[in-house]
């Protein structure tokens, strides 16, 4: 018998009884779907990651934090109850154990600057600002701008990244418009002035006036996409947040962000000197690399029930080949006379569970890609659109043939005990079997 | 092995002191008790016996379908025993044809693919399949009939097609187990007389077992088993009857 008519018989005995077939496929499409959704998600999320770590991780910066206290990791470990601790320890406290890592003040701002290998401490602030006005323009809404550590890892179109030390900005591309200009014209924004609408602490707004230094570049990861003011203009903006109360409050910040020498070379040595002066530093590749982690056990977990439901599946497939070869006692019986060897009828049932797992994969893997490429517009267009560059989903060629491979390989082995048991099938037996 | 030139001097078939046994213990069974017979290149020869004397066994093993316990069975003279199962079943695909009494169709498909699934089995291709099927189909006017699905036909017309599916790969030798048994009289004569003309201008080998004493006079010699052995050997009255046309009745 040739492989072609092999294959024809097969695809037509699966066709035979197209219920039987409809849930044994059905079995494989539920792995089948589960698998390519997660392929795809852990694809579509590290992309997302990697192009925010690559815009990120050019920058040699570190994020630091005062080090969580010693006893806040021994979680295993029981503690004696002790009142006056307690009270010690305070409220606040909760919040910087769920942070693991403590807020810092003008002191610690102080010595993270004399840590070698640093060179410049952004201590990180939270600025609210109201609108912008442009000469050409009526005021626009302004709800976030960008903080000034991230600048050299701005793409400029035109000008320069804001000068330290000068009330300056650079904005992004898309706010040519406001001033009425092309993309391809952005030089001639650069030295314009702008208001800069920044709301005080007594419910009023201050106007600063501000200069366009340069325009930036949106990039995947949202890096150049809001204005990007200098460190001066951002503390300036700060103190006008609290212009009104009646006692300026010592300021906390979440954390500093550090620039250093050459990170890579320096990044232990570094990260030793923090902890030994008691805060805590990771870099951006630290933290993608956490949120990473954190999705790739998410899908391995699911891909797990995949797996779970592609087993389950397997034996699906045995149980309707096994009924199948049954049923066709005869059918086999009457071949084996006519001269088909042993081999023959095997690889027949065989590709009958090859058939299985084919449309089974196609039919799973088609709705998972449809869905998480569905699944995906519908997220990042609508509730997650404020994540810029984010990519839930992505169509993942290679991860996606291995899950083909997977099911075919499955379905063959699923398939090997029902073949082999028509194989073995005795056609005197067989032609005897009523 | 030796020549590939069929040499009709050298019976097609051959069996010497051939034994089955079924079972072991005290539930064994011998089927055939040494049994030696020979089967020349275009005869016809009738198994004849009651039930359970052996028939359907010795038919097994003359035509490859069963291994013989003990004894050896020839094929165009050279001993097959030895033959590797792959091998045997090319033999059987290439040399011989079968016409079961149930038939055997499989009711999924059209009495065309039923036909040509010997050579299907072969690897021929469709085409040259399809082609080859017509031919004998209309050699049995069943050719009106090729697209149908085989359960829509009459029990004669499914016998003429499995006698189609027999023929299909020029068989030397045709086997056929109770071929009229679960056809009316009438019927039987026509597919009788497709056989026998078969036998007669193709000169193919028939071997037929029947309980059915008109067919087995048909053939020209008549094996009578009873207890797994060959009790006697007769002539048909084949030549008998054509000589004097209707005398035998
Ligand atoms: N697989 C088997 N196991 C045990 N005994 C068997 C087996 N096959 C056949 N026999 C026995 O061998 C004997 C011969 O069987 P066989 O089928 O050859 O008879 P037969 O002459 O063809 O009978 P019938 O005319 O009824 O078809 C019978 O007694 C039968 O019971
Ligand atoms: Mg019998």
């Amino acid at each position: 018998m040739r492989a072609i008519d092999v294959t024809r018989t097969a695809v037509g005995n699966t066709l035979r009884s197209k219920l039987r077939t409809f849930f044994t496929v059905l079995a494989i499409v539920v792995g089948a779907f589960t698998l390519a959704l997660t392929m795809g998600i852990g694809a579509g999320v590290g992309k997302f990651v990697d192009n925010v770590a690559s815009d990120y991780g050019q920058l040699d910066q570190m994020f630091v934090s005062a080090a969580p206290e010693a006893d806040a990791d021994s979680d295993s470990e029981l503690t004696e109850y002790d009142p006056q601790a307690r009270q010690d320890a305070g409220e606040g406290d909760f919040f910087r154990d769920m942070m693991a890592g403590g807020a810092l003040d003008d002191d610690d701002i102080t010595t993270l600057e004399q840590i070698d290998g640093v060179t410049e401490v952004y201590p990180v602030l939270s600025v609210q600002t109201e609108y912008v006005e442009t000469s050409a323009s009526d005021a626009y809404e302004l709800q976030e701008i960008g903080f000034p550590s991230i600048s050299d890892a701005m793409h400029l179109t035109a000008g320069e990244v804001a000068t330290a030390g000068e009330t300056e900005m650079t904005i992004p591309e898309k706010w040519l418009e406001a001033f009425g200009l092309e993309e391809a014209e952005a030089n001639s924004v650069v030295g314009e002035v702008v208001d800069l609408g920044v709301p005080n602490a007594i419910g009023g707004v201050e106007t600063v006036e501000v200069t366009i230094s340069g325009v930036s570049q949106e990039a995947i990861s949202g890096v150049g996409g809001t204005p990007m003011p200098s460190m001066s203009l951002y503390q300036h903006i700060y103190d006008l947040n609290q212009h009104g109360l009646e006692q300026t409050p010592d300021p906390v910040y979440v954390q500093a962000i550090v620039d250093v020498e050459n990170l890579e070379e320096n990044e232990q040595a570094i990260k030793a000197d923090l902890e030994e002066a008691g805060y805590q530093g990771i870099t951006a590749e630290d933290q993608m690399g956490q949120i990473q982690g954190l999705i790739d056990a998410v899908t391995w977990v699911i891909g797990g029930f995949g797996l779970i439901a592609l087993l389950a599946a397997s034996f699906g497939i045995v149980n309707t080949l096994l009924m199948s070869v049954q049923e066709r006692t005869r059918e086999i019986g009457l071949m084996k006379a006519l001269g088909l060897s042993r081999a023959r009828v095997f690889s027949l049932f065989s590709a009958e569970a090859i058939m299985l797992g084919i449309m089974g994969a196609a039919i799973g893997i088609a709705g998972g890609v449809l869905t998480g490429v569905i699944g995906n517009r519908i997220l990042t267009d609508g509730p997650l659109s404020d994540v810029v560059g984010l990519t839930l989903y992505e169509v993942a060629p290679v991860p996606l043939l291995m899950v083909v491979a997977l099911i075919l390989i499955i379905a063959f082995i699923a398939g090997t005990l029902p073949a082999w048991r028509a194989a073995k099938k005795d056609p005197i037996e067989a032609l005897r079997y009523e | 092995m030796s020549t590939s030139v069929i040499d009709t001097e050298v019976p097609v078939l051959q069996t010497e002191n051939v034994g089955k046994t079924y079972g072991r213990g005290p539930a064994r069974f011998h089927a055939l008790k040494g049994l030696s017979c020979e089967i020349d290149h275009g005869e016809s020869v009738a198994v004849i016996g009651k039930s359970g004397s052996g028939k359907s066994t010795l038919m097994h093993v003359l035509a490859l379908l069963d291994r013989p316990s003990s004894g050896t069975v020839c094929l165009e003279g050279e001993q097959v025993n030895d033959l590797k199962p792959q091998h045997i079943s090319t033999l059987r695909n290439e040399t011989f044809g079968f016409i079961f009494q149930q038939f055997f169709l499989n009711p999924n498909q059209t009495v065309l693919e039923n036909v040509t699934l010997p050579l299907k089995i072969a690897g021929v291709g469709r085409s040259e399949r399809n082609r080859r099927g017509m031919e004998v189909l209309r050699q049995l006017e069943m050719d009106s009939k090729a697209k149908n699905k085989a359960t829509d036909l009459s029990g004669g017309q499914k016998q003429r097609v499995c006698i189609a599916r027999a023929l299909i790969s020029n068989p030397t030798v045709i086997f056929a187990d109770e071929p009229t048994g679960n056809l009316d009289s009438a019927t039987s004569e026509t597919v009788e007389d497709i056989l026998f003309g078969l036998h007669a201008h193709h000169g193919i080998t028939l071997v037929i077992v029947t309980h059915d004493e008109d067919l087995a006079a048909k053939c020209q010699r008549r094996l009578i088993m009873q207890d797994g052995e060959i009790l006697s050997e007769e002539p048909g009255a084949h030549t008998a009857v054509n000589n004097s046309e209707g005398g035998a009745a």
